[in-house]
């Protein structure tokens, strides 16, 4: 089997970088260890060789199709479901009192990373199902937590969630699906849902959709949505189930993530479809973001996850494919000499340095950013608020870099492959396909963006911000105490405060009234922020790793660390660098793109 | 029914071998440890099932420090009663098979389970030792083993077929493929892994016999060879004498 994941590099992520198991300090976690954590990942791992490498490819030549009313997978996911249920993979976060084992985040976006390596298309199943588990444990009643919970983190009940309708897309004040409240409590829903990831399929008995929608007389806008858990089966009196009317009127043909279905559901077609309300009424938009942000997370690290599985594709292809000569002195090349291994050309290398560079970025981001989410409920009230804050701003961060540069690291990859990596023999091209979608679901990068000028970095009045400029200055500090890393430090010093100039000067249109011009390029400023926000995970990474070697503490072997810190520097100057012409186009006084009286430029 | 299952821990599959101190000794460097294969998916878990259909206690038992502590707890996880760790640092098979017969004579058990082999040293010797220091049975190679009353019937490999054998209990066994499937540990069997007793027993003296003089590493894989399609006798010489296998 080829090799798909970096354990070792996850391992120190989670324990050299981030000494996540300081975590069972806490009153909360204290039942866990170092050594329990490492048999679950473990443990996870031989299960993904074993049941999910191997149907990577198939799942794609065998995509989720709709006959006869039904949606039909691949099998794996039927026994996947069961195994993640029986192995206590569904809801692992979950506090003992709602069936869970009171996992920390990092962790389960660590079992995550090494699912998503070996198989993209199998963990949204159980990723929704946890999630929409987990709005029911947090804000439903105890009897719809009874009625639901056990048997979804079992896995003979799956979850997802519905917001997205044909006019309600990336505007879900839009949304129309309606809840028309019963005598007995539970509402009658109305409505079409589109696009809705894992909703159904013939391996689950029951799907409970958390579903959006309007009670009626609600305010317009966000204002007026509430959420409701609405089973596609309900529960009878006598405890048997009855179909719900909720129809499964199609499946999405997609150019990617073929095996992980995409349905088009239709609520109360027969007015016979009832839900029941979750939380308060009204709040609906701000409790489902508890499921969207989680969510977010994780597809910041399946993005992250495929890339990491094509680059390992990519780099064995490079160390076996023999081409053309190496440059001699004097620009000479000996046509007798044996052909060189591609890996050799550097320009095969830069590519496998971007790379590096991205997924293991990326990986240190999203497990700093599953850390700050465990921290944010399980520290001191003053710190609980900082997590909190901090995770806030990373989240469109971590969810958009590595959907983004994933997408580009995988291109570099398939480049790596020549013509190849354009055929189907090949995993590049698959990978390439699968990682389109996530920029796209849980909030486009143009949404992303705009969430992240438009509402965090001004959240708090800029305080937000502030927090994480301070502990990107005390990885600057700590950093500066070697030598060789002192001039990246410096690096990121100016790159941060680059980034303070731009938003200072972008702050300038929306104190001016002009708040369309403020987040105009809210894209170009995600760009900018992710470099500085993966410069700083690169400088933290190789501060480690130069510790490591320095004091001879070392888990690892010494070229393990000794890569961490060249492509640290590699980050710099290939990535890092590129945020000098963000800033320009950033502060340049020409506004291109808001031209709404000249469609002529598009001529 | 009272079995014990001998345990040991090995470098991951993938870890890179290395020698120092003069290829005397194993670089430990950067690499990653597991429960050797053989004791964990077949003789544990074979031992696992026959106590859930029979009754009894499954017990581990390793020879070695601290550092093994992590497999012995993974060993729990997948669902051993308890453990028994001998705090010594073994040189060889014999000292492994010395110390756990010594633990045997005061702490008898009925049916003594180990890997046919470890994937490491690949000795295979240790089996046969305990069973020589008990006085009792030995079968090798047990791919399948079932428990009557007080013996054993296990299948066991041989060229070209099985060879089926009763023994009576106590005896020793060592498992090869086939014997069980692989169990994955789940979350609460981790979780419970923490608070199951693990014993930790001083060594008895030992003097090794035998001291390892170096060891060397195979050499490297040497590039495709392009056979003529007219010379298939070459291509089956090649398959038979270098590849070996045929
Ligand atoms: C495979 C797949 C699975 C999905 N799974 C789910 C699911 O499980 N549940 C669910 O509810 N939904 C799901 N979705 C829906 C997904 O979240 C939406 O497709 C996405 O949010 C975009 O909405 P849209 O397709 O309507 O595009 P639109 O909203 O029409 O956007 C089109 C383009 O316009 C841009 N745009 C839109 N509004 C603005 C604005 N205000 N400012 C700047 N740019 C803007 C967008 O960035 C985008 O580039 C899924 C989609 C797919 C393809």
């Amino acid at each position: 089997m080829s090799k798909y994941i970096s354990i070792e590099n996850l391992k120190f992520a989670l324990f050299e970088l981030l000494e996540s198991d300081k975590l069972f300090a806490l009153d909360h976690y204290k039942d866990l260890d170092k050594d329990s954590v490492n048999i679950m990942m473990d443990a996870i791992k031989d299960y993904a060789d074993k049941s999910m490498y191997p149907v990577f490819k198939e799942m794609d030549q065998q995509p989720a199709v709709y006959e006869d009313g039904k949606i039909i997978v691949h099998p794996a996911i039927g026994r996947f479901m069961k195994d993640a249920g029986e192995n206590g993979w569904i809801g692992p976060t979950f506090s003992y009192e709602d069936g869970g084992m009171q996992l920390p985040h990092v962790f389960h976006t660590a079992a995550s990373h090494i699912m998503e390596c070996a198989n993209n298309n199998m963990t949204g199943y159980t990723g929704l199902t946890g999630g929409a588990a987990n709005l029911i444990a947090t804000y439903g009643t105890s009897t719809l937590k009874e009625m639901y919970v056990s048997n979804m983190l079992e896995g003979k009940w799956a979850g997802t969630m519905c917001l997205t309708e044909p006019q309600a897309g990336s505007s879900l004040s839009d949304i129309i699906t309606s809840a028309s409240p019963q005598t007995d409590g539970s509402y009658k829903i109305k409505g079409h849902k589109i696009f809705i990831s894992g909703g159904d399929h013939e391996y689950s008995e029951n799907f409970i959709h958390l579903v959006l929608a309007r009670i009626e007389g609600a305010p317009l806008g966000t204002k007026g949505i509430s959420l409701f858990a609405v089973p596609k089966n309900r529960i009878t009196d006598n405890s048997g189930l009855e179909y719900n009317d909720v129809l499964t009127a199609g499946e999405f043909q997609k150019m990617g993530q073929k095996g992980y279905c995409t349905t088009h559901l239709v609520f109360g077609e027969n007015d016979d479809c009832y839900g029941h309300l979750v939380g308060a009424e009204n709040q609906g938009l701000k409790n489902m973001f508890q499921m969207m942000n989680g969510a977010r997370i994780d597809v910041g690290m399946t993005a992250a996850s495929v890339a990491t599985a094509a680059f390992y594709a990519s780099l064995q292809y490079a160390q076996e494919r023999s081409q053309g000569r190496r440059i001699l002195p004097g620009g000479v090349k000996n046509v007798e000499a044996q052909q060189t291994s591609i890996i050799n050309h550097p320009d095969v290398k830069r590519m496998l340095l971007l790379q590096k560079a991205v997924t293991e970025g990326s990986i240190a981001l999203l497990l700093q950013a599953s850390l700050y989410h465990d921290l944010s409920h399980h520290s001191s009230e003053e710190d609980k608020e900082k997590y909190h804050l901090l995770l806030e701003l990373l989240t469109p961060i971590a969810k958009t870099y590595p959907s983004e540069m994933g997408r580009v690291s995988i291109s570099n990859g398939l480049q790596i492959l020549g013509g190849y990596g354009f055929c189907t023999e090949f995993s590049l091209e698959q990978y390439y396909r699968d990682i389109r979608i996530m920029s796209l679901y849980e909030g486009t990068t143009g949404i992303q963006s705009l969430d992240l000028l438009g509402r965090k970095v001004v959240m708090k009045n800029g305080e937000t911000m502030k927090l994480l400029t301070k502990e990107i200055i005390a990885s600057i500090a700590a950093a500066s105490n070697y030598d060789d890393l002192k001039p990246y430090a410096d690096k990121l010093k100016s790159a941060s405060k680059n980034l303070e100039q731009v938003v200072m000067h972008l702050l300038q249109f929306a104190m001016s009234g002009n708040h369309e011009r403020y987040i105009a390029d809210a894209t170009i400023f995600m760009e900018m922020m992710s470099n500085v926000v993966i410069a700083w995970q690169w400088l933290k990474m190789a501060t480690t790793a130069k510790t490591a070697l320095v004091t001879g503490n070392t888990i690892q072997t010494s070229e393990f660390y000794e890569s961490k810190i060249h492509t640290m520097r590699f980050f710099f100057k290939y990535e890092l660098a590129k945020n000098n012409g963000f800033k320009e186009t950033l502060m340049d006084p020409d506004s291109l793109t808001i031209l709404e009286d000249k469609k002529s430029v598009l001529a | 029914m009272k079995y014990l299952v001998c345990i040991s821990r090995t470098p991951e599959t993938t870890a890179k071998i290395a020698f120092t101190d003069g290829n005397t000794q194993f670089d430990k460097n950067g690499v990653q440890y597991i429960l050797n294969p053989y004791d964990e998916w077949y003789a544990l878990v074979r031992a696992l099932e026959l106590k859930e259909a029979g009754g009894g206690t499954v017990t581990v038992i390793n020879v070695g420090t601290a550092e093994n502590d992590a497999v012995i707890r993974k060993a729990l996880a997948i669902g051993a009663d308890d453990a028994v760790r001998i705090d010594t640092d073994p040189k060889s098979a014999m000292n492994v098979a010395k110390q756990i017969s010594e633990y045997v004579k005061s702490n008898p058990h009925d049916i003594i389970l180990c890997g046919k082999e470890t994937i490491d040293y690949n000795s295979g010797e240790v089996g046969g030792m305990i069973a020589e220091f008990l006085d009792i049975p030995f079968v090798s190679y047990g791919e399948h083993l079932d428990i009557e009353g007080s013996s054993a019937t296990v299948k066991r490999d041989i060229e070209g077929g099985s060879q089926t054998v009763k023994v009576n209990l106590p005896a020793v066994i060592s498992a090869a493929k086939g014997m069980a499937e692989q169990r994955i540990p789940n979350m609460r069997g981790i979780m419970m892994a923490k608070r199951k007793p693990l014993n930790i027993v001083p060594a008895v003296p030992f003097e090794d016999a035998a001291t390892v003089i170096g060891y060397t590493l195979p050499e490297g894989k040497s590039a495709v060879k392009m056979i003529d399609p007219e010379n298939m006798d070459e291509l089956v010489r090649l398959l038979q004498e270098e590849a070996k296998v045929l």
